[in-house]
């Protein structure tokens, strides 16, 4: 609180007190108001109406009739929606497992040894998060594609027929796995710089010490810097788990979820039915999931890691 | 390599090197389109890891007219714009008197709008879209970066405020004592020492709209109005990889734009990333 709250506030009465009470009172409502109204339209309304809608039967422009939690029974009973939901989680855990100790151990590397080269380095590691999910699909299937794409074709340049042969986009046991490399291409490179802002953020006392014990890098990593990035970690994991709860943009530009089932998810169903077949009822039971589960996880995921925190 | 001294000695080269390579893992896809995009689909056919026997450029023409990225480009450029405008000044008020006039009304307000940070946007798609239909605002580039906005705001709230948090509070008093109204401290002494967050919210809201793929799928559907993402997903869909240097040529002016726009924004990128990130 200011000075100029307390004179505000100290002393009840007057009417010039009054009076400067209700232009603050004006300001910050006219302040608030802009944003709320926002909200209000687009965030506030179609989350009730989203509630409202998935207890209905509502397909197109036909009528919408109450049904209760037919649409929920009707996605528990869906091989699809088991699909894109195992996928989510199995999405969630590679993510957690494999992207986050590689932009560790990028991260680590590219500030304990900062030199001229480093700078441009991480640039270049950032450079595929900022490009347009869409682009990252085009250059995702111009690697994978069959018979032309670039490894197809370089693994026919040197002679490897086995290699050569494989489409990566269209064999259902490959396809996750192609869409899910392309994603740590294109997304590791957050992780990287936030970890290593937080790294550059450390005491250089610290990493004195550590060299006159002499420790070594490896050493030094694991036993000073990396339980220093408890909470960071802890909020990569959260982005990474909610991100693939809304996994949508590659698999639904570089496969449509398929072949088969092999890269559904949540989102790549709720747009197929909602905005193909117009099942609005069934697309609006498959939101809520994406909120509750969102909601969920990051209030485990944040408590887990307090608690560790805590006994620490 | 005489000009580079290390520190470290072998194990910082050795560091080095394996972080260059993974750089290159990381560039390829976008330098490979290249020696693809210039070749003629049978001479890809037969050498595709050679270099191009002469630079043709009837694939770029090709893949120009398929994509139509000008047109695109026109259209993100209003989104991103729009984005901007309705993004910023409304988060830059609220987050100002969430920092500045803490009261049990303002708090609750602040929470309400934090909610909306939480909410992912494929949650509100079915009802968004209805509304926007039953409006008429669906298949216009308003109906489409005004939700933009609306899911922008809570973030970008929390950012100025714990931005104006930070400014030392005698300045606002100062202006005050100067007789400067309310409105009068927020506009030309408060406001402008925020530039930096203005800076960043300017970067990061373009960026964000300039990407968006999700909502324009949804809310768009003349292709006049495809933004530059719509129509790279488009070409996708319609043209294969067959003709590879078709595609690889499609690939480079698609990207193109994005990667000239880091090249000269990289380090306000990654700076707005991170102040965006570090901070709460």
């Amino acid at each position: 609180m200011s000075a100029h709250d307390i004179e505000n506030h100290g002393r009840g009465g007057g009417r010039k007190t009054r009076a400067r009470d209700w232009k603050r009172g004006a300001f910050v409502f006219l302040c608030v108001l802009p944003a709320f109204l926002f909200l209000a339209v687009f965030l506030y309304y179609p989350i009730e109406e989203t509630f409202r809608i998935s207890t209905t039967k509502s397909l197109g422009l036909g009528p919408e009739i109450y049904i209760g939690l037919e649409n929920y029974r009707r996605l528990l009973a869906s091989q699809e929606f088991l699909a894109g939901l195992l996928h989510v989680f199995t999405w969630a855990f590679w993510s957690v497992v494999i992207q986050l100790p590689l932009a560790f151990a990028v991260a680590f590397l590219l500030s304990y040894y900062s030199n001229r080269f480093t700078g441009p380095l991480k640039s270049i590691f950032y450079l595929a998060n900022v490009l347009p999910s869409a682009i990252t699909a085009m250059l995702g299937k111009f690697v994978f594609a069959p018979n032309y794409g670039m490894i197809a074709s370089f693994a026919k340049h040197i002679g490897w027929k086995w290699l050569g042969g494989v489409d990566f986009l269209g064999d259902p046991r490959l396809a996750f796995w192609a869409v899910f490399a392309v994603a740590t291409w294109a997304y590791t490179g957050f992780p990287i710089i936030y970890l290593m802002a937080r790294i550059e953020q450390m005491p250089k006392e610290l990493r004195e010490a550590a060299e006159l014990d002499g420790a070594s890098p490896w050493r030094y990593a694991r036993s000073i810097v990396l339980p220093d990035l408890g909470y960071p970690l802890r909020i990569l994991a959260v982005l990474c788990t909610v991100g693939s709860l809304k996994l949508f943009d590659l698999p639904n530009m570089m496969t449509t979820g398929g072949p088969g089932y092999a890269t559904e998810t949540l989102g790549i169903m709720l747009y197929r039915r909602g905005f193909i077949d117009w099942d609005y009822g069934l697309a609006a039971a498959i939101g809520v999931v994406i909120f509750l589960l969102s909601l969920l996880m990051t209030a485990a995921e944040l408590s887990i890691g307090a608690r560790r925190e805590k006994i620490a | 390599m005489s000009a580079f001294r290390t520190r470290h000695g072998a194990s910082e080269i050795a560091a080095t090197a394996i972080l260059a390579v993974l750089a290159l893992v990381v560039i390829l896809p976008l330098v490979m389109p290249l020696l693809f995009a210039f070749k003629t689909q049978l001479e890809f056919s037969y050498h595709p890891w050679a270099l191009p026997k002469r630079l043709l450029v009837i694939n770029f023409v090709e893949a120009w007219k398929a994509v139509r990225i000008d047109q695109g480009l026109a259209n993100t450029l209003i989104v991103s714009l729009g984005a901007i405008v309705c993004t910023l000044p409304p988060a830059a008020l609220a987050g100002y008197v969430f920092a500045r006039y803490r009261s049990r009304a303002t708090e609750i307000a602040f929470y309400a709008i934090l909610v909306g940070y939480f909410v992912p946007a494929q949650m509100v798609l079915v009802p968004l879209y209805k509304m926007e239909v039953a409006v008429r605002l669906n298949n216009t580039l308003y109906g489409l970066f005004l939700p933009m906005a609306a899911f922008g705001i809570p973030f970008w709230m929390m950012i100025y405020r714990s931005f104006f948090k930070s400014l030392p509070g005698e300045l606002a008093e100062a202006a005050r004592i100067d007789g400067a109204g309310h409105s009068a401290t927020f506009f030309r002494v408060m406001l402008p020492l925020a530039r930096p967050a203005t800076v960043l919210a300017l970067i990061l809201v373009f960026i964000g709209a300039w990407s968006d793929y999700l909502l324009s799928l949804i809310l768009l559907s003349d292709q006049r109005l495809f933004t530059m993402q719509l129509r790279v997903a488009s070409f996708l869909n319609a043209y294969g990889t067959d003709r590879m240097p078709r595609y690889a040529a499609a690939a480079i002016i698609s990207a193109a734009p994005t990667v000239i726009l880091y090249i000269v924004g990289h380090r306000w990128i990654i700076r707005g990333t991170l102040a965006g990130a570090v901070k709460e």
